[in-house]
Order: C-alpha cells, then sequence, then structure tokens
C-alpha cells in the first residue's frame, strides 16, 4: 500500500482570508499532521499562478491527496479537480476546505478563534483527504434512437425533429391513424386556419421521413433498462415487436370529458359539447349555418364554459377552453351575423397578446359575454329540448333568460385513461390531477426525475398547439442531449453496496428517489459461511441513475450501503479529529 | 456545411437555458449580456408561483452550470451592434463595454463596492436603494466581478482632476484597469436567438393610482425587492413611509394592461404573482390581510387553481373583482385609500389600506426594437418579437436562422419559457444538421 | 469553567443544495458569527445518519445541527422528508438515553436564507453554551468506528 502524501495547499485570497486568518500559522500546522507532507500558501489559489504552483507541487511532491483551503467548493471545486487531472492526480483524491465564506468572512472580529477553526476545518479535512479512494466516473453508453409514445401533434412534432437531427424515432400510436385529436378539430385559434391543413401536412412528413418507424395501430407492452438503454416490447396487429433506444418522449396528450348528466347533456339532444360542435363545423363547409338535425337555423346559441372544470372535484383550469369557445362563436357570428352568441364564463382566460386581441375580435364580433358564479350555475331548461338558459349574470347582478336553439358545453382536457398503466410502465409519476408530474414545476417542465424520459404536449396539462409543439421540441432537445454525446457519465459520488454485509431487505430500494437500486441474485462473491450454495439477494446501485443524495445510505439497516466520497468513516473519522478527546 | 456556433441574445433564465441546452448537445455557444451579471428578472424575484421556490437557489445552480460549461462563451456587459448573413451563415459584432476592472484579478471580494463613496439608484433594486458606482449587482452575480458605472463614476468623468480611485486603492489584487477599451468582438454563427426578456411599464403613466406621490404605493417588482432576503430591508416587508410592516395589501391587477390606453394585452403572470405576494405578506405576518383587484382571474398552469384557492383559504387572501378607478391617500397616517366598483356586487366602495402593490403590464426589453432592427425581426405592434407562423412554428421568427423565446416573444411565465428555451434548442440543431 | 471560557464543539451537517449555499451567502454578506462551529457538507439532509449523532454526541461534541433545504425544495425531491422524521424519532431517543435533546437541532434553510443562518447558528451556540460539555455517555479516548 503506497503510503499517503497530502498536500495543502492554503489561499489567502488576498486579504478576504489573509486578514483575519493567520495563514502562516496554519500553514505551519498543517505541516504537522499527520500523512501531511508538504503545506504551501498562495495570494490566490484560483489563479494562474495559483493552479500552476498545485500542479508544480502535485508533481514535484508526488502527492497522491490534494486539500486547498480557501473559498466556497460550489465555485471552484471544478477548477481544481481539472487542475489535479491535468497533474495527473485522480480528481475525486481532492478535498475542499472553505475558510473562507464558513470562516474568514464570517469571524472577522476574532481573529484568533478564527485562525483556531481555520486550523480545525484543515484538519478535518485532513481525516477525509485520508480516506479517500480514486473513483472513475461511469460512462454509459446512449443508443442513438428514441421512443416517442403517441402519434399527435407533439408526437409527431418530437419524432421529426429528432429524426432530422439524425436519430431513429420509434413512434408507436396506438389509434389506426396518426394525428391525435387534430384531425377532428375545424379550425385552430387564434390565427383560424384549418386544422386539417397543418395536422395533414405533418403526417405526411412523419410519415415520409426514413427514420421515423411507424408502429401503428400499436401499444407498448413493456419498458426495461434506463438511460441509454431502454429494451421495449409493443405489441402491434402482427404481434409482438422488440427494439432498444436510448430516450423515451411520451406524447400521449389527453381525452375530453363527457359531461354526462351535465346542463342537460345526454338529456337534450340539442346541448353538445364543444368537440361536437367542431365536427358539425368542419368542411365540407355548409353554406347555412350549423344545421341541429331540426333543420332550423341557430339563431340562438350559448356556450357554457368551465362545464365540470374549476370545480372541487376538479379544481383545475383546462387552459385552452375559453379560446376554443370564442372561436366557435366568432365562426358562428361569421355565418349568421344575425345570430345572438352568448358565451357564459368565470372568468375568461384569454392571456397574453394574441388570446386578449382575439378577445377583442370576439366583441367586436358581436359576440356577448356574461360572467356567471360557481355558487349559482346557469340552469339549462325545456321540454324534451334546451329551450332556455337561465343564469345570475354577477356583473349585471340580474337573473337573465337566453332563449337557446342549442347549447355548446366546454369541457376540460383529463388525463388519459391509460397513464396509470404507462406511469408504472416506464416508472414516471403522475400528480395530483392524473396528469404526468414532471422533475421539477418551473425548471425542468419536460422531464421527468427518471433520467431519459421526457414528457409534452397534454399528456403533461393542457395545451394549445402553439404550446404544445414548443413542448414538444423541449422534450427533443432534452433527448437529444444524450444521444448526441453518445455516453451519459455519473459523478462519482454515488451508491454502492457491500454484498457481504446486505440482507436483501429492500429498504434501500423503496427509499431511492430514482429507482436506482434493485436486488439482484449475489454473484459469488463471499456470502456468510454455513450459506455456501445458497443464494442471496443483494442490493445493487445503477451509478448511472444515482444521483448520490445518499438516503439509502442513511436508511441501510446493516451499514452495507456506503457513498463514494461521503463514507460513514470519512465522516467521523472528521468528527473524531475535532472531538477534543 | 452550417456554421454550428449560436449567438444568444440575452441571459434571463430562457437566454441560461437555452445556452445550457445547446452547449450540452455540443455547440459553441456565445451568450451576450447587456448587463454585468446572467440571470435577468428571475434574480429580482424572492418566491416563484406555483411553489413557492426560492427564486435565487433555482436560478443560481443554472447560472454556474451555464456560465462554467465548457461550451459557453459568456460576454456579460456587452451588446450586439452588427449582424449580416444569412441562416447559417451569420456575422455579428458584439460590443463589450468597459468594466475598467480586469475580469481575471478581480476575484469579486466586494472591498471596491464597501468603499466608494458615490451612490447611484440601484436598478436592481427598482429604486429602493442606492448601491456604488462600482458595484457587484447581487451577491450570486455570475460573472461575480465589479464594474464599474462609468457615467456616474467621479474620476472617469473628468480624469484631469484626478478625484476619488478610491477602489483602486483598497482592491488587493490591483484590479482597477482605467485604461480598460471597450473593445468588438467578431463572432461567425450559424443560429441567433433572441431571449431578451421583459421591463415593467412604467405605471407612473396612470396619475391615477398615485405612483410617485403616493409613498405607500408601490410597484410589483419593488415588492419583490422588498421581500426579497437580499433586498434593501433584508426580506422585511416594510412600508417605505414609515417602515411599518402593512396590516392590509391592496393588489390592483392589470395596471396598463388590457386597456386600450395603455397596452391592450394581457401580461400573462400578474394575476399569478400577485397571489404569490399576498401569500408571502401573510406569511411575513399572519395578521396580514390582502385584497386582490382583478379583472378576470387568469390561472391556467399546473396547480395554479389550487393555489389561488389556498390564497384565499389560508392566507387571508381575499379577491374583488373591479378595476379600482382612483387611489387617494390617508394624509394622517399615510395609508392608500383605493377607490373601486364591486363589480360583482355594482358597488362603489373605498377601502384604505397599509400599502397598494400595482401589478404593472410587462413590456418587451427597453432596446428589443434595436436589437430587432438590427437583426431584421418583425416585431409586432407592442415590440413582441413575431412569430409569423405561431402555432406550426412558434419559436421561428421572421428570418430564418434567427429564433427568439421567452417573454420577448410573448407574455409567459417560467416554465412556459424554459420549455419555450429547451424548444429554440431543438429548432437550432435541426436546422443547423443541415436537413 | 465559566461559560464565556467555554467554546463547545460543535458540527453543522449542511446539504449542498440549500443550506451550505445559504451559509454560503451569510459568509458572503459578512454576516458575523460565533465561531464554535464547524461545517461538514453532505449532498442532501438524508445522508446524515442517525447514529452519526449518537456517535458525535458520544465522542465529545456538544452539539450537532442537521440543516436541509425546506420541505418541499429538496433537491433530491423528498429526502428532507425522511431526515425529518428520522430526526424527529432520534430526538425522542437522546432523552431516553439522557442526551438534552437540544445538543440536536434539526432545521431548513434555504441558499438565500444567510440571515436565518446566521440566527440559526447563533441561537445554537448560545444554547450549547447553557448546557455545558456533553458529559452523557463520553467514552475516553474513543475513537469513532463505523462498528
Amino acid at each position: 500500500m503506497e503510503q499517503t502524501r497530502i498536500g495543502v495547499f492554503v489561499c489567502h485570497c488576498g486579504s478576504n482570508i489573509g486578514g483575519v486568518v493567520d495563514v502562516p500559522a496554519v500553514v505551519e500546522y498543517a505541516r504537522a499532521l499527520p500523512n501531511v507532507v508538504y503545506a504551501e500558501r498562495n495570494l490566490y489559489s484560483c489563479s494562474e499562478a495559483g493552479l500552476s504552483s498545485l500542479k508544480q507541487g502535485i508533481r514535484a511532491q508526488r502527492l497522491n491527496r490534494v486539500i486547498v483551503a480557501a473559498c466556497t467548493p460550489r465555485t471552484h471545486e471544478p477548477l481544481f479537480k481539472n487542475a489535479c487531472e491535468e497533474a495527473g492526480l485522480n480528481r475525486y483524491l481532492f478535498e475542499f476546505v472553505n475558510i473562507r465564506e464558513h470562516c474568514s468572512w464570517i469571524h472577522r472580529k476574532d481573529k484568533e478563534q478564527a485562525t483556531e477553526k481555520a486550523k480545525r476545518l484543515i484538519r478535518m479535512g485532513v481525516a477525509k483527504a485520508s480516506l479517500l479512494e480514486p473513483q472513475e466516473e461511469t460512462e454509459s453508453n446512449v443508443i442513438p434512437a428514441v421512443l416517442v409514445i403517441g402519434g399527435g401533434i407533439a408526437g409527431m412534432t418530437a419524432a421529426l425533429n429528432l429524426a432530422r437531427q439524425g436519430f431513429r424515432a420509434h413512434l408507436v400510436e396506438k389509434q389506426a391513424r396518426l394525428g391525435g385529436w387534430l384531425p377532428h378539430i375545424n379550425r385552430l385559434c387564434p390565427t383560424d386556419e384549418e386544422a386539417a391543413r397543418l395536422i395533414d401536412s405533418v403526417i405526411r412528413e412523419a410519415q415520409a421521413h426514413e427514420r421515423i418507424i411507424l408502429h401503428m395501430p400499436a401499444t407498448v407492452q413493456e419498458v426495461s433498462g434506463y438511460i441509454g438503454n431502454f429494451h421495449v416490447t409493443v405489441a402491434e396487429k402482427e404481434g409482438k415487436c422488440t427494439f432498444d433506444v436510448g430516450t423515451i418522449i411520451v406524447a400521449t396528450g389527453a381525452e375530453v370529458l363527457q359531461p354526462l348528466g351535465l346542463y342537460g347533456y345526454g338529456r337534450f339532444p340539442n346541448v353538445i359539447t364543444q368537440l361536437e360542435l367542431e365536427e358539425r363545423l368542419r368542411p365540407p363547409p355548409s353554406p347555412s349555418p350549423v344545421n341541429d338535425g331540426g333543420g332550423k337555423r341557430w339563431e340562438s346559441t350559448v356556450f357554457i364554459n368551465c362545464v365540470g372544470a374549476r370545480i372541487p372535484e376538479r379544481p383545475y383550469c383546462s387552459r385552452v377552453c375559453c379560446m376554443t369557445s370564442l372561436k366557435n362563436a366568432i365562426r358562428l357570428k361569421k355565418q349568421n351575423p344575425a345570430a345572438q352568441v352568448y358565451v357564459l364564463h368565470r372568468d375568461l382566460m384569454t392571456y397574453g397578446v394574441e388570446f386578449e386581441r382575439y378577445y377583442r375580435r370576439a366583441m367586436e364580433a358581436g359576440v356577448r359575454f356574461l360572467r356567471y358564479d360557481i355558487e349559482r350555475p346557469p340552469q339549462v331548461v325545456g321540454n324534451g329540448r334546451a329551450e332556455a338558459v337561465v343564469v345570475w349574470d354577477t356583473l349585471r347582478g340580474q337573473e337573465r333568460r337566453l332563449p337557446v336553439d342549442a347549447v355548446v358545453l366546454n369541457a376540460p382536457l383529463i388525463p388519459a385513461s391509460d397513464n396509470a398503466t404507462l406511469s408504472r410502465l416506464l416508472k414516471v409519476p403522475l400528480a395530483e390531477s392524473g396528469f404526468f408530474l414532471e422533475a421539477h414545476v418551473k425548471l425542468r417542465p419536460v422531464e421527468f426525475a427518471t433520467d431519459g424520459v421526457y414528457v409534452c404536449g397534454t399528456a403533461r396539462w393542457p395545451a394549445d398547439v402553439s404550446e404544445s409543439i414548443a413542448q414538444a421540441y423541449a422534450a427533443s432537445a432534452k433527448a437529444a442531449i444524450p444521444m448526441r454525446a453518445g455516453a451519459v457519465t455519473a459523478e462519482a459520488i454515488t451508491a454502492f453496496s457491500v454484498p457481504e454485509r446486505c440482507m436483501g431487505c429492500g429498504t434501500c430500494v423503496v427509499t431511492c428517489p430514482y429507482q436506482a437500486i434493485e436486488l439482484r441474485i449475489a454473484n459469488g462473491g463471499h456470502v456468510l459461511s454455513g450459506t455456501e450454495g445458497l443464494q442471496k439477494q443483494v442490493a445493487w446501485v445503477n451509478v448511472v441513475q444515482c444521483k448520490g443524495c445518499g438516503s439509502c445510505v442513511a436508511a441501510c439497516p446493516s451499514k452495507a450501503m456506503q457513498q463514494r466520497g461521503f463514507t460513514d468513516q470519512q465522516v467521523l473519522e472528521m468528527i473524531s479529529v475535532i472531538s477534543g478527546l | 456545411m452550417m456554421n454550428q456556433s449560436v449567438l444568444v441574445i440575452g441571459a434571463g433564465i430562457a437566454g441560461i437555458q437555452v445556452s445550457i441546452d445547446l452547449a450540452q448537445m455540443g455547440f459553441p455557444v456565445y451568450l451576450v449580456e447587456r448587463t454585468p451579471s446572467i440571470g435577468g428578472r428571475m434574480a429580482q424575484l424572492d418566491k416563484t408561483f406555483p411553489t413557492n421556490d426560492c427564486a435565487i437557489c433555482i436560478l443560481a445552480p443554472k447560472m454556474i452550470e451555464c456560465a462554467g460549461h465548457k461550451n459557453v462563451h459568456l460576454l456579460t456587459y456587452s451588446e450586439v451592434v452588427g449582424v449580416e448573413g444569412h441562416a447559417g451563415d451569420l456575422r455579428a459584432r458584439v460590443l463589450q463595454k468597459p468594466r475598467y476592472v480586469n475580469m481575471e484579478r478581480c476575484t469579486g471580494c466586494g472591498e471596491c463596492a464597501a468603499k466608494c463613496p458615490w451612490r447611484v439608484p440601484d436598478d436592481f433594486n427598482v429604486g429602493l436603494s442606492n448601491r456604488r458606482a462600482i458595484y457587484i449587482p447581487f451577491p450570486q452575480a455570475v460573472p461575480r466581478k465589479a464594474t464599474i458605472d462609468a457615467p456616474h463614476c467621479v474620476y472617469l468623468q473628468d480624469r484631469a482632476k484626478n478625484r476619488c480611485r478610491m477602489c483602486e486603492k483598497v482592491c488587493q489584487p490591483g484590479a482597477i484597469d482605467w485604461e480598460q477599451q471597450e473593445r468588438i468582438v467578431e463572432l461567425s454563427v450559424g443560429a441567433i436567438v433572441v431571449a431578451t426578456g421583459f421591463d415593467p411599464y412604467d405605471a407612473g403613466v396612470l396619475k391615477e393610482y398615485g405612483l410617485g406621490k403616493i409613498a405607500n404605493v408601490i410597484t410589483g417588482l419593488q415588492y419583490e425587492r422588498l421581500v426579497s432576503a437580499s433586498g434593501p430591508t433584508s426580506g422585511e416587508l416594510r412600508r417605505p413611509s414609515d417602515g411599518k410592516p402593512p396590516r392590509e395589501v391592496a393588489f390592483i391587477q392589470c395596471v396598463g394592461s388590457r386597456d386600450v390606453n395603455y397596452n391592450p394585452y394581457c401580461s400573462s403572470v400578474c394575476c399569478m404573482f400577485a397571489t404569490k405576494e399576498a401569500i408571502l405578506a401573510n406569511e411575513h405576518d399572519p395578521q396580514c390581510r390582502s385584497y386582490i383587484f382583478y379583472t378576470d382571474l387568469r390561472a391556467v398552469g399546473k396547480r395554479f387553481q389550487e393555489y389561488i384557492a389556498r390564497a384565499r383559504t389560508e392566507y387571508n387572501v381575499t379577491y374583488i373583482r373591479g378595476r379600482p378607478g382612483v387611489i387617494g391617500e390617508n394624509p394622517q397616517n399615510g395609508n392608500p385609500i383605493v377607490r373601486y366598483e364591486e363589480t360583482t356586487a355594482q358597488q362603489l366602495r373605498a377601502m384604505e389600506v397599509g400599502l397598494v402593490v400595482l401589478c404593472q403590464a410587462l413590456l418587451p426589453r427597453r432596446g428589443q426594437q434595436d436589437v430587432a432592427k438590427l437583426l431584421g425581426v418583425e416585431l409586432d405592434e407592442y415590440g413582441f418579437v413575431n412569430a409569423p407562423a405561431r402555432l406550426r412554428r412558434p419559436v421561428d421568427t421572421s428570418v430564418p436562422g434567427i429564433f427568439a423565446c421567452g417573454y420577448c416573444s410573448s407574455p409567459q411565465d417560467i416554465p412556459d419559457s424554459v420549455a419555450q428555451a429547451s424548444g429554440v434548442a431543438a429548432r437550432v440543431a435541426e436546422m443547423l444538421a443541415g436537413e | 469553567m465559566s461559560e464565556q471560557d467555554f467554546h463547545p464543539r460543535i458540527v453543522a451537517f449542511c446539504c449542498n443544495w440549500c443550506s451550505y449555499a445559504g451559509a454560503d451567502l451569510a459568509g458572503v454578506s459578512r454576516l458575523q458569527m460565533p465561531t464554535d462551529f464547524q461545517v461538514i457538507r453532505v449532498m442532501c439532509s438524508a445522508r446524515v445518519a442517525p447514529e452519526w449523532i449518537i456517535k458525535t454526541l458520544s465522542a465529545g461534541i456538544d452539539g450537532v445541527m442537521v440543516l436541509g433545504c425546506h420541505i418541499g425544495d429538496c433537491h433530491y425531491i423528498a429526502g428532507n422528508h425522511r431526515a425529518a422524521k428520522r430526526f424527529a424519532l432520534l430526538k425522542e431517543m437522546l432523552g431516553f438515553v439522557g442526551i438534552h435533546p437540544d445538543r440536536l437541532r434539526v432545521d431548513w434553510v434555504s441558499a438565500s436564507e444567510g440571515t436565518k443562518f446566521q440566527t440559526i447558528v447563533t441561537e445554537f451556540v448560545e444554547r450549547v453554551r447553557e448546557l455545558g460539555p456533553t458529559r452523557e455517555f463520553v467514552t475516553a479516548h474513543r475513537r469513532l468506528d463505523t462498528d
């Protein structure tokens, strides 16, 4: 075993440290610590001169452990670790001691005690460094192929983008045709372009691209593996198909609530949903306004927003429905300018520039708006068919009775019914609402906590076409990162299990937030005597998925789990040397 | 083969995100930021809705990751002054303004700022406090280097007089460099990303609300700085007139927004950030009640409706539908008096409160027009970057090879900006793949 | 020894993402504090094993702090939840074996709460000074092993 040779480099940081801490005394002190063979001070360790001195010191003194006592590791640790590597030392044999933010800057009034504290901190650092082991960062390859689940606008956009970047894209669609909901929609707001034109062109591109492999109709049956190496089984008409991918994008969309029992839906034939209205409005264009089957022109239509949404049972706002109401209200007015068209709402969600402009257009087109309250929802009344809508107009403070030819119900997007299945297959979570739950609501909107799996479009949350496409691009970017790199590396602060001590209790498995641990049959090795021939299950950590939190280590009842760079021994040794006993 | 480098203009959260994504994909990125530090508006926020995450806590690691990535070349205190070429082969000229501080030598210790005698209103604290002529914009600034604000530096304004130079005297590493010149950096890139963010509208224009006259009428961004631990009051909510904590706070929505007299559009994020600020007011003082005066309560994102519900039931927040007509002042105690119509009750009322927060419209950044002219991209009538095919290609501008994300493109919150930014990265990657 | 002369030995486990950063901010802001504590960095408060606390206090350390992210903000999703539960239980146990539970303080400090870090540390050092040196459970010349 080679002798431990620690080098300690103490930084003055100008007078930031040196003006409070007696750096020369600290260097003297460090020199005398166990295993320390070299100590020096630098004016600015992070400067060119400081780094160069560090590297020289490593080489000249044959150091095999390095400590820099300076500012905070949160800024400069990579800098010094790189310097160590350049000097031929494994970067995990480096320890950073913070004697600026955590010492000189907060103890300015007591220089003597600050100096003593700096000595203690360095003593702790030396104790830990003595126990550091060289580590190799594990590199795991990434297959340059993606699985996109869902062939709607989001899924196809993602598949096309990645295909164009040069990756293979397996596009799995459970229905017999691509396009998701858009083939059922008439026009899109706020541009009023035809949905068919947009979606048909995307479908053509997706079908034509040589790197997109279409599985349709097909469903994902099984997924195993982890980022870079997912093994996927898909059930298609002809049987099962398996293939391997590096990344997965969930673009399975959402469903629309059927508002059975609400506002006369199901009871009155002229109470329809927005989707049913879309079908009626779609080309071939009808020269006369919507035909309700009874042959009458709709002289009066009432749209009711927030049907089954923003209620205690389903508190969320479905984001896209207000605009849909406006779009179809404008269309009805266009077809029949004399018609009365009302939109009954509880807040009009026309956020941003284009949507607010669209709202003004609707007002200019003569669409009338009426604000109702959740406490007094509209009543649809009639005999055999809806004849009128009675509603308390909160802004006028009076009840209104609106005669109707048709009532259109604006119901929310709801999570797709197979979300739960997919969630289990991919080991990704669902939010309370039932939509998929991303890694971080603010800063990681299209990623899952599980590496290599991403989400976009209405599978994640109600979104309009432009938002779904932007998110699909975002998910593609995230998937492209590991695929372009060809490999993923894990910082070597991962957990590992010592099989001899492991009882196979599985506590670590359930503790891990990233599902990075599984139980496997111990591979030979020395198990407890008397049990030769007995196969036991022990914990195995997938270092690619492990994020180095250390939760499992603290949870392990048999002390079989440890964390590289933060072992129990290292920490307890640090405490030992300052415990004063 | 197209040039594989990318120029990103603006280093707020959107600019930072697209830079990180592109860098991780292997593209060299030039990130140009007009101010001395990256971080943008998010660095000025205390917490972010609907999780009430500490804004700088989640932003700072991204800032460090971005600046530290080997593929990202940061050009702070710089502006784009010229662009020519076409998609795949663009040439940009970037003016790097002189900080008069040697970036290699400066360790960001802050001694210079502590000793500089000259005070300047602090933009970062929205004028609520002063900084010095030499300064580090905020504690977590990246790069953490000092900058001398030349127009306010007494020495630089008249070198012949040779006054002050205190910073130079106290700088240990000798990082003050009076001879530093502005320099032009010529860049060759394949694509450009505009991510220039927003400025708050000057709510003083709405004289009826008394901003600038009534001491206890402040703006939303000023409120953020008051409740921020790194702000002028170390995070204590104290009203400007007498430093007392307000017992009631009124938030006025749509100030200068959704108004044909000012900005007809909706700024998208104010209903939510007012709710957040009201929640924070109650967290600071459980006796504090808040009133949010709104027109339509826009809470369309994930868990936003639940956030509003909690504000109502747990944090003493009351929502009143009505846009106040005028704000007066009680001369005896400095309390603002809000006069409004409660439209759902058809009643005219007046409410005396401790503090009024104006949630004013948010506009594309000053300077957006200049950038747009240089790049040749179309803006809409409000100055937002136009996406000609907004539905099909939401992040493409009117110029091939130039993309836009974040608030400069359309009013949106942080998650949407971040998603759009990553979206731009994918579009750039697709374009530069040349298919 | 008088309270003034007693310099307690205190260890503060801080998680990399929140409390360590909060401690850094306290430093950047030059917030002054007593010198009687040393920070040990861990990646997550969930790494702090309850037996560390027992061994630490039984080795002559007078006080231990475990500082993590605020509930809901854990970088590793819910590590701080685990820490909260573990240490709530541990505090009960400490009292049971005769160690004053106030020698363990578990708290949440975000990366922007430099002032809170200063307040907590100052308060804790004071409290440990009041309690005096740890006498309970101390075994002379005991080296800390993992067994």
